[in-house]
């Protein structure tokens, strides 16, 4: 006894029904589980009242001044390199002013900047070269040089490379709130730099040294996804009011985007950023990799408050002789594939 | 006579110094191999507290490994860059020669990794040249291997080749147009900044190791920038570069003094930054130059 042919296909028919509900089901699930909010709002240019802004994007994403009333909030800026009336190339320090006085607004008992610059030995150099260090003095802002602290390790949490720990500056013990305050940049090693590579800044150089080789010999997309896992950060602000294309993260040309961006799942807020570049998040190595681990890329799981991508985007220049660049372009089928 | 800047500098320091020996690197801080080395080479540039500097370099020696590395922490073996500095510092310790020797011969048979020269590849530097890591299993950097040669050279090894391959290596990471950076020179066809720290430390190191002719552009470069420069790191590392090639800038004691006043901006400098900002105001010459000095 066996089955007839038309048993047969009916029980195929039926399993694939089965597999593809199943499929449907668990992305579902799984989409459900990573939404993720992510606010836009345009600002012209650094004169704009960036406080104001940050502030109401804080309110939009539903962080509210009880959440962040008597916290210690530290903000990391993307400062890299210098080079005179470059201002494409760092965060810039009316964003990181902005960024604090919208906390102080919010209640934050105290309100710290911090960065470990991965190319220069010298921070406080960097800090007057890039004109952040006029405004921390002129406002009373207190700066940890993250290259240089003491530090403790922990266990590496998410396991992509083969790092077995890290180790952060002790600072971040001391802090309630961490705020990878990036810099809309193309990259050309990792494609692009948003707010999950901003954190590389935070391993010190004492231990990783300059450049932080260490890490791009695990793999900068594994380093990337460990540190972004393993650290935690409450929240992203991208400043691309003047970004980078082409040779990012140092080399490349400003990128005049007008806009911040938001919000407290870091994968979601770069693939809003790649969105805004038209670039596709699918391909770029670290945020596929990171979806329905540390948070969503797809867009149909991103509720977008504030202005709507296509009010934004604008497209970034990608270089084909840049290996990481090649074909991260938004195409037809981007949100797809 | 002691400057009254150097002398608050020493003070600042003497707060630091451990019961148990050694430097923390901020008032209240822990101890660290890095600041423990610089504090040695910062007082020893005074002719100050031989027992300090004894109990100093003794706890350098206590957390030395077995090969005779020295890492930044006992937690981090692998992190070995600080090893250059403890040779410095026991190069006139009768009592550390063994400390010496070891570390000496951990610099010797180990290296930044190397990668076979791939026709294609997007970064200009030669790959192949042995230098010294920041960390072990990574790449040669500037900072390092010129931290190494200064070493070795102290140790009385300037004709060694690695010397000879670690020149060859500081050389090939020149940027065409002047100056050091970090360590690298071109990536994807253009021609990266350099940075005075990185320059000041390379042109110390390759004092008596090359023709000034081929360091010329670099020294021109430094000379320029180290005008504006009032920040310890770098202030400090563009006068020892410069004063190696006999180029110490004659206002190098104002700049000095301006960088002394701006901790009213930047709080206090940390052990390293001013054991470095000492050795700049005292020695005429590159860090050579304090092994010359009178005992």
């Amino acid at each position: 006894m066996g089955f007839t042919r038309r048993e047969f296909l009916g029980a195929c028919i039926g399993g694939a029904i089965l597999a593809a509900s199943g499929l449907f089901l668990w992305r579902k699930f799984l989409r459900s589980t990573w939404q993720a909010q992510t606010f836009i709002a345009k600002v012209p240019g650094y004169q704009a009242d960036i406080a104001t802004v940050i502030c109401e994007g804080l309110a939009h994403l539903g962080i509210s001044p009880q959440e962040i009333k008597g916290k210690r909030i530290l903000l990391k800026p993307n400062l890299v390199e210098t080079n005179p009336a470059s201002i494409h190339i760092n965060t810039h320090p009316l964003v990181v002013r902005g960024a604090v006085e919208a906390f102080l607004k919010f209640g934050a008992s105290r309100v710290m900047v911090a960065e470990g610059p991965g190319h220069c030995r010298d921070t406080l150099r960097v800090l007057e070269e890039s004109g952040l260090g006029e405004v921390l003095w002129e406002d009373r802002i207190p700066f940890i040089d993250l290259n240089y602290q003491d530090a403790y390790s922990m266990p590496n949490v998410g396991k992509f490379s083969s790092l077995t720990s890290l180790t952060f500056p002790a600072i971040l013990r001391q802090v309630d709130l961490i705020v990878s305050l990036a810099k809309l940049k193309t990259h050309h090693w990792a494609g692009i730099t948003l707010s999950m590579k901003n954190l590389f800044g935070f391993m010190p150089g004492l231990y990783y040294g300059w450049p932080k080789n260490v890490l791009h010999y695990a793999g900068i997309e594994e380093a990337i996804l460990d540190i972004t896992a393993t650290l935690r950060p409450h929240l992203a602000i991208v400043d691309g009011i003047v970004g980078m294309e082409g040779d990012g993260p140092i080399m490349g040309d400003p990128k005049p985007a007008g806009v911040l961006v938001m919000g407290r799942n870091l994968p979601a807020v770069d693939a809003t950023c790649a969105r805004v570049m038209k670039i596709n998040p699918y391909r770029v190595g670290y945020l596929k990799r990171a979806e329905f681990v540390l948070g969503t890329i797809n867009e149909a799981d991103i509720v977008q408050v504030g202005e709507p991508i296509a009010a934004v985007a604008t497209e970034f220049t990608l270089l084909n002789y840049i290996p990481s660049q090649k074909s991260l372009r938004m195409g037809f089928w981007g949100k797809f594939i | 006579m002691i400057d009254p800047l150097v002398s608050d500098s020493i003070n600042i320091l003497r707060k630091r110094s451990l019961a148990e020996g050694g430097f923390a690197n901020t008032d209240n801080g822990d101890y660290r191999t890095d600041a423990t080395a610089w504090a040695i080479l910062a007082l020893s540039a005074c002719g100050l507290d031989p027992e300090i500097i004894s109990r100093a370099r003794s706890r350098l020696a206590t957390g030395q490994l077995p090969d005779g590395r020295v890492s930044i922490s006992p937690y981090h073996p692998a992190v070995y860059w600080p090893t250059p500095l403890a040779i410095l510092a026991w190069s006139q310790s009768p009592s550390n020669q063994d400390s010496l020797a070891r570390a000496v011969d951990f610099l010797l048979d180990h290296s930044g990794m190397c990668l076979p020269k791939q026709a294609k590849s997007p970064d200009a530097s030669d790959s192949t040249l042995k230098g010294w890591p920041w960390v072990a299993g990574t790449y040669s950097w500037i900072d390092p291997t010129a931290l190494g040669i200064i070493a070795l050279k102290v140790t009385g090894h300037s004709n060694h080749p690695r010397i000879a391959e670690a020149t060859r290596l500081l050389l090939n990471r020149q940027l065409p147009h002047g100056g050091w950076n970090y360590g690298n020179i071109i990536v994807f066809n253009k021609e990266l900044r350099p940075m005075p720290e990185n320059t000041g430390m390379a042109l110390d190191a390759l004092k008596s190791l090359t023709a000034r002719s081929n360091l010329e552009l670099s020294l021109d470069y430094l000379k320029i920038v180290v005008r504006n420069l009032r920040t310890p790191i770098a202030l400090s590392w563009g006068i020892l570069g410069l004063g190696a090639w006999g180029e110490r800038p004659a206002a190098a004691a104002t700049w000095l003094s301006e960088c002394w006043g701006r901790q009213a901006r930047f709080g206090g400098y940390d052990t390293a930054s001013l054991s470095l900002f000492i050795l700049a105001c005292r020695l005429s010459g590159g860090i050579e130059s304090l092994y010359r000095l009178a005992p």
